[in-house]
């Protein structure tokens, strides 16, 4: 097997994989019949863009499928999008999104400001991130050693989201031009997924790179960088209750 | 196999006559005062534009919650399930072809389509509908959307609208109106 795929295997360990959204420029009722065998289906399908790009959610997916849809991911044939368990997950991330009508996939001061800060605040908790180039801004991914309630992840996530557009607010910048969206979310599972790390955006062509410092990394060197997170950045139980407790704390404090 | 691509909102169902007709109430989970509420329905009501800059906002928030209950609540047209009990009788593959954001929408568009005894085999979201149909191969589309009436003979697809008031001063551009799914039943047949 690809070690590519072992290692977004292993990293995406705790998402459901079952189900998927895969994008892919490939469509057609050949296509589709091709596809929903062995029992998968079809719940919907997406051609959102003025372009050919087409997006389809799959259910009842064997494990072996899931593996070439895998590789098909690693070797850029098409992305692979998981969605989230309805009750406890073993990864958390934010999604932000530059949120302009026109030009949303350029870098806004917001966005990198936004990131930074983020970072800053998962790494003082205890809960340092794996930020990957989105293609509108960045996934901000955080991986634990064990599954935890979703409404855990969903506060912590707010308290920190919240304690960064405050920061974009000091700096006198609009925390509008940024949307995060939190993964999961109560009130979106099983309704959003998100693309995984190793392949290309659809549309720009641009490979999801890993933001490492103030550096984006180049395809080889997020690899890597990916493949040393996985190694030694998972959060234990203790480390993301105590996380937990200490922004709840400060929270309650109105800090 | 023969194939047709059918739009949802104010072509199978009255949507914006369940838009503007229905007494919407005010929710906690909208997150807005009574005054924006009322501002923010009475936009909606007119279909006007949403003028920020910005692609998600509380206005575009509540437009969506609005808009899922439409779905939810809007009728069938009678006809309209008559059709398409006829289409799958008589063997047409068919696809539902809507600008809803199925991400958040499909199950309850299904289970709409279901209870109202309309029978598909495909829920797909395409934003240019004629580009869709001419890239899937589907020569016959039924939708009220004016850019689906203007565009469709451009890409080679049969465009069948239901006739409305917002259609009066447009080019049917080779598109068809109707004012039952039995005159779409015999050109099709034709």
């Amino acid at each position: 097997m690809d070690s590519r795929v072992s290692l977004i295997g292993e990293f995406y360990r705790g998402l459901p994989k079952e189900r998927a959204k895969v994008e892919t420029y490939e469509s057609g009722f050949e296509y589709l019949e091709r596809l929903l065998t062995d029992g998968m289906e079809l719940e919907y399908a997406e051609m959102p863009h003025m372009g050919l790009l087409h997006k389809y959610k799959l259910s009842n997916i064997p494990r072996y499928r899931m593996v070439e849809l895998l590789l098909s991911h690693v070797e850029k044939r098409a992305n692979l999008c998981l969605y989230f368990h309805d009750e406890a997950n073993s990864l958390f991330c934010f999604n932000l999104d530059n949120n302009s009508k026109t030009n949303n996939t350029a870098l806004i001061p917001e966005m990198q400001l936004a990131a930074g800060l983020l970072r800053e605040q998962l790494t003082a908790i205890g809960c340092e991130p794996l930020l990957v180039a989105s293609g509108r801004g960045y996934h901000v991914w955080c991986r634990l050693a064990s599954p935890v309630a979703n409404k855990q992840l969903y506060d912590l996530m707010l308290y920190c989201m919240a304690r960064v557009m405050a920061g974009l607010h000091e700096r006198g910048l609009d925390y509008n031009k940024v949307k995060a969206n939190f993964y999961p979310d109560p009130r979106t599972q099983n309704v959003v997924s998100l693309r995984l790390f190793g392949t290309e955006h659809a549309r720009n062509k641009v490979f999801s790179r890993i933001l490492s410092g103030d550096a984006i990394l180049d395809e080889a060197a997020s690899w890597a960088a990916f493949e040393e997170h996985v190694r030694t950045k998972t959060i234990a139980d203790e480390a993301f209750q105590k996380a937990l407790s200490t922004m709840a704390a400060a929270f309650r404090q109105g800090a | 196999m023969k194939t047709i691509a059918v739009d949802l909102d104010d072509t199978l169902n009255n949507f914006t006559e369940t838009l503007r007709g229905t007494d919407f109430s005010n929710e906690a989970s909208y997150g807005i005062p009574d005054e924006t509420f009322h501002a923010y329905m009475a936009k909606l009501r007119a279909g006007l534009a949403d003028d920020s800059d910005l692609l998600s906002t509380e206005y575009t928030y509540f437009r969506y919650k609005i808009h899922l209950q439409c779905y939810e609540r809007a009728d069938a047209r009678a006809d309209g399930i008559e059709f398409m009990q006829w289409l799958r009788k008589n063997h047409w593959r068919i696809v539902i072809c809507t600008h809803r954001d199925l991400r958040r929408c499909s199950d309850s568009t299904k289970q709409w389509l279901r209870n109202n005894g309309m029978p598909f085999d495909h829920l797909f979201m395409a934003l240019h509908k004629p580009n869709f149909c001419k890239t899937w191969g589907i020569g016959h589309l039924v939708d009220d959307h004016l850019f689906s009436i203007a565009q469709g003979r451009r890409h080679g697809v049969q465009v069948f609208y239901p006739a409305m008031e917002k259609h009066t001063s447009i080019e049917p551009n080779g598109a068809r109106a109707f004012k039952t799914f039995e005159e779409v039943r015999q050109w099709i047949q034709g």
